[in-house]
């Protein structure tokens, strides 16, 4: 069910150095190994940090002392300008949690770690830009997953965070801040086993992507994943273009179907009876039609308006039809001769009716 | 005479149709299921016009009762029963808005992906890579299928 929280908008095979899934497993781990201790130090700061919040976070601040000491759970947080996608996105979450912690309380409780943890990491200004464009580009549910991940992560690498707490913790432009510090911070967290796993992912998606290009033809020539992408979407919409203009073309030309019918079937069995000696029609009727059929003129085209399964039968048969056979069989030729003899009548008339008209 | 005929019926079902390419089995899948609608649909309505919409419903559907085994092809028929046959046959793509970031393009270029494959808004990225795989041949073989059809008419 997590897979159903990385909605395919919220994957991106760039910033993301662990997936969601992945991310969780590990930080089950941690979870398990560290105890996480919340110093009452961050209360105050907490408050501070509530104040900014506007009234979509003031369930969060009655909530979040009482359950401030909670183990945290993954939890979305939406920060900044991203409210009402957080309101969503609580809602996204709420099932997948993995701790049956107050979702209000570890939600605060993360973001408050997250920002300590983040301003330890001191990589401020190489990574501030990038994730500036990403979280602009991103969509807020992404950045929240994301956060959300990074968030349970600093929770184990916490230490003592109330000086560069307060330092953050006034101005408008903090919340916008907070999302690059969650990102960055989650970026700073990636282990050696994460970056293997996301290899290993990556290397998943570039084979298949080499398999797509041998499939779309013209996809050699381009170099890189967007190129290939491009060829590969223009393909799948010209095949679908193609597609829609043939059953036009179907439409206006049904009333032939008839004709349409035989020489397809005729065609396809042909194309089978060559690689086949003998070709095995899945109905028990054959083993009536085995024996017989003089019958092999242009019947054989005619019958295959009977349907397609009963041809494979007649390309069979006729290979037979040269047999003597005993009494009994000769019976069952008969038989079968005269029913397809009607049948033809019959349908030669259906022509006739339809070409007339 | 008999035994050679018990033999020669024997002979006949030894030959499995398991010997047959998948691309074989889908073609006469689905031609099984196209033609059989065309016709019934020329009967039904035989002085009056047959709607085209109606046409590519009856062509998404056979090609949807074909391909079973992939995700698409599930999602293409659960789509095409439950909605009407309106919905089925817009595939406007939208031009959506690129950003300069590679990254970005890259991203926004697999959700353009994702809404061309019936169903690949639900799946993840790796899934979505695998089902384009199998729906770009299976729609090559749908062409080819139809244009057999098309062409034997005119």
């Amino acid at each position: 069910m997590l897979e159903g929280l990385v909605s395919p908008e919220s994957l991106s095979l760039s910033y993301a150095d662990m997936s969601v899934p992945e991310r969780l497993k590990w930080l089950q781990q941690h979870q398990q190994q560290e105890v996480l201790s919340q110093s009452n130090n961050d209360s105050p700061e907490l408050l501070q940090i509530l104040q900014f919040y506007g009234s979509n976070n003031d369930e969060l601040l009655q909530s979040t002392f009482s359950h401030f000491q909670m183990l945290g759970a993954n939890y979305n947080m939406g920060f900044g300008p991203s409210h009402e996608a957080m309101d969503g996105c609580i809602s996204r979450t709420g099932s997948c949690q993995i701790d049956p912690a107050d979702t209000m309380g570890v939600m605060l409780k993360n973001s408050e770690e997250n920002r300590a943890i983040s301003f330890k990491t001191k990589r401020k200004s190489e990574v501030k830009t990038r994730e500036q464009e990403k979280t602009e580009k991103k969509i807020k549910v992404e950045a929240e997953t994301e956060s959300n991940m990074k968030g349970k992560s600093n929770m184990s690498n916490k230490e003592a965070s109330s000086d560069t707490l307060k330092e953050t913790s006034k101005g408008a432009s903090e919340i916008q801040k907070l999302d690059y510090i969650h990102v960055r911070a989650r970026r700073g967290q990636a282990t050696d086993r994460h970056s293997l796993a996301e290899r290993a992912r990556r290397e998943k998606i570039s084979k298949k992507m080499k398999y797509l290009q041998d499939l779309v033809p013209g996809c050699n020539q381009v170099t890189g994943k967007a190129g290939t992408l491009d060829e590969i979407i223009n393909y799948v919409q010209s095949l679908q273009r193609q597609v829609e203009f043939l059953s036009m073309k179907l439409a206006v030309l049904n009333p032939e179907l008839d004709l349409s019918v035989e020489d397809l079937s005729v065609k396809q069995f042909q194309a089978y009876s060559s690689n086949l000696p003998v070709i095995v029609a899945s109905k028990p009727l054959i083993m009536v039609d085995v024996p017989l059929f003089p019958l092999d003129q242009q019947g054989s085209l005619d019958l295959s308006v009977i349907n397609l399964n009963q041809t494979t039968t007649i390309e069979a048969v006729r290979f037979y039809h040269s047999e003597n056979f005993s009494d009994y069989s000769k019976f069952l030729l008969l038989v079968w001769e005269v029913t397809c003899l009607l049948y033809l009548f019959a349908s030669a008339i259906y022509k006739l009716g339809n070409s007339v008209t | 005479m008999e035994r050679q005929i018990i033999s020669k019926k024997k002979q006949v079902f030894s030959v499995e149709p398991t010997k047959l390419s998948p691309s074989e089995v889908f073609t006469r899948k689905y031609t099984s299921h196209l033609v059989p609608a065309l016709k019934k649909l020329n009967m039904d309505k035989n002085s009056s016009q047959i709607n085209q919409v109606t046409v590519k419903h009856e062509v998404d559907m056979a090609l949807a009762l074909s391909a079973q085994e992939f995700a698409w092809g599930r999602f293409l028929l659960q789509k095409l029963s439950s909605a009407d046959s309106k919905s089925s046959s817009s595939n406007q793509t939208q031009i959506l808005e690129r950003s300069n970031d590679e990254d970005g393009e890259i991203e926004e270029k697999m959700k353009e992906l994702q809404e061309l494959l019936p169903g690949g808004k639900e799946m993840n990225v790796e899934e979505m890579l695998s089902e384009i795989g199998n729906y770009i041949k299976y729609l090559e073989l749908q062409t080819s299928a139809l244009k057999t059809i098309v062409q034997d008419t005119t």
